[in-house]
């Protein structure tokens, strides 16, 4: 076998070696299959629950939410970061809401949210962008705040008017910091969805994973797990691509 | 003159929302589950008197700080071995990776059945939620520390002991708090849900409770005591870290930040 191949054993082998003790432990009949169902039964209900779209059609209006939701914030939270930055009216009329409200747990607004909006999709959406909206302002703002002065002075020197001091230096000076707002934000959106979902809904991932562990079906549960895992996983790649893309000058961000 | 007006600028949303809130409350042109402050106070005193928010309190408090400083010390323990030894970092990376993404509140019917309704669920998926992003932060922190700083220490004679305590630790203290300070975040979040999904006391029940018996005024006071506990801890947990690194933060992001 190549070296790459031993590295990549190496690197990855903790995964199969899971799954192989703990299939072991179910059939061997060390862990009741009831509090832990097999591997072979968790793969056989992801493989049952995803050909008849069920798991899919509940993780499309899972992760559904959990984009609009995101996206809003983004939409919302990264001018208004913006606006926090150049002004001091603007700053000191939010700073205090943001600053103060970040270390706040928002989740206990929640019940609130399902009066205002209902039980479905749009408490759902408004929560998530609520949680979004705190670590996308907050760091997005950080970021407009510690431009140096120095670059938009070059800039002005060469005569550069506003708007292209603007687009030109300091949204892309300030975007390493968005996209680390970003990606701070996009698993606490997958997060909200589901844990509010699990709370009070009749559709979505959380909802499924609710309603089977009622009837005692953990394999079903387990199976939704590893799609919200996969779904997770897939979305963090895809917006470190899209920062790779646009911060192409930066390698890698401090997370 | 200056000062002032930046005074009056930063204090006049919040007090205008309240205002506004107890005026339109009092006026019935707000739906009634929206409440008013002064029936919250209200609320929130008759709790206090009666013994039954310290009583919520408690429980959730002993449930959160439990849960944190278990899943925060395997969080620490773990990510720094991680960040030393290659073998551990092989083992857990890529099973960190996976279920990073996945919301930890997810497994809590596992956990209700495996330990039932009581405090220990609760703990357990509270220091399960608190380990995933110690341990990065951690293992992170250790594998970016400055070789120069250790290869100076290890030439001027300093033992293994000294080397972990008095160099590598503190390098890595800032990123490393960065983390806890996230992890208490998440703390709250999943007790919270763990309370509301499926409880017999503790502020989430609280919540729950007014909501059931259409008393808004306490679902909001209980809102209110849960906010007022995540926001205390945070500021704690800033103090401590001000003291612990003595400057070291200083001028950074996260010092701006807390």
């Amino acid at each position: 076998m190549s070296a790459r191949g031993w590295r990549l054993i190496g690197r990855w082998y903790s995964i199969p070696l899971l799954l192989v003790v703990w299939q072991v432990a179910v059939s061997s009949g060390l862990v009741h299959s009831r509090l832990l169902p097999s591997v072979v039964a968790v793969w056989d209900a992801l493989v049952v629950e995803i050909g008849d779209g069920v798991l899919i059609y509940h993780a499309g209006v899972t992760i559904g939410r959990a984009l609009t939701g995101f996206a809003l914030a983004a939409v919302v939270g990264i001018p208004f970061a913006a606006a926090m930055a150049r002004s001091p009216l603007v700053r000191n009329l939010f700073e205090p809401i943001f600053f103060f409200g970040y270390p706040i747990p928002k989740i206990a607004l929640f019940p609130v949210f399902t009066y205002v909006f209902g039980f479905g999709t749009p408490s759902k959406v408004a929560f998530t962008f609520l949680e979004c909206l705190y670590p996308i302002v907050v760091t997005a703002y950080l970021g407009f705040r510690g431009i140096e002065t120095r670059l938009i002075w070059a800039a002005q020197n060469f005569g550069a008017s506003r708007t292209t001091v603007l687009w030109r230096v300091v949204v892309p000076a300030a975007l390493p910091a968005i996209f680390s707002g970003l990606r701070i934000a996009l698993p606490v959106a997958i997060i909200v969805v589901v844990l509010t979902e699990m709370i009070g809904d009749s559709i979505g991932l959380g909802y499924y994973i609710t309603i089977w562990s009622t009837r005692f079906t953990f394999q079903n549960v387990y199976a939704a797990i590893v799609v919200i895992g996969v779904c997770g996983f897939a979305l963090d790649q895809a917006l470190d691509q899209v920062r790779r893309r646009v911060v192409h000058w930066q390698r890698v961000i401090p997370r | 003159m200056r000062i002032g007006a930046a005074f009056v600028q930063k204090w006049v949303v919040p007090v205008s929302v309240v205002a506004a809130w107890e005026f339109f409350g009092h006026t019935a042109i707000l739906p009634r589950y929206l409440s008013d402050p002064s029936s919250i106070v209200a609320a929130l005193w008759e709790v206090t008197a009666d013994g039954e928010l310290l009583q919520a309190v408690t429980a959730s408090l002993y449930r959160v700080i439990a849960g944190f400083a278990i899943g925060t010390a395997a969080g620490v323990i773990v990510g720094l071995g991680a960040g030393l030894v290659p073998a551990v970092r092989n083992f857990f990376d890529p099973l960190v990776s996976f279920l990073f993404a996945v919301p930890k509140i997810a497994f809590l019917p596992v956990f209700l059945l495996l330990f039932g309704i009581g405090h220990t669920s609760k703990i357990a998926i509270v220091a399960f939620s608190c380990f995933f992003p110690v341990f990065i932060a951690s293992s992170h922190a250790v594998m970016s520390v400055d070789k120069l700083i250790l290869w100076a220490a290890r030439n001027m004679g300093a033992p293994r002991r000294t080397l972990f305590f008095r160099v590598l630790v503190p390098a890595a203290a800032p990123q490393l708090i960065a983390g806890v300070r996230i992890s208490l975040a998440h703390a709250f979040i999943v007790l919270f849900a763990a309370e509301l999904i499926g409880s017999h006391a503790g502020l989430g029940e609280l919540i729950a409770e007014g909501e059931d018996a259409a008393r808004f005024d306490l679902m909001f006071a209980g809102i209110l005591a849960f906010a007022a506990l995540g926001f205390i801890g945070d500021r704690i947990l800033m103090a401590v870290r001000a003291r612990v690194l003595k400057g070291q933060a200083m001028g950074t992001e996260e010092e701006v930040a807390s």
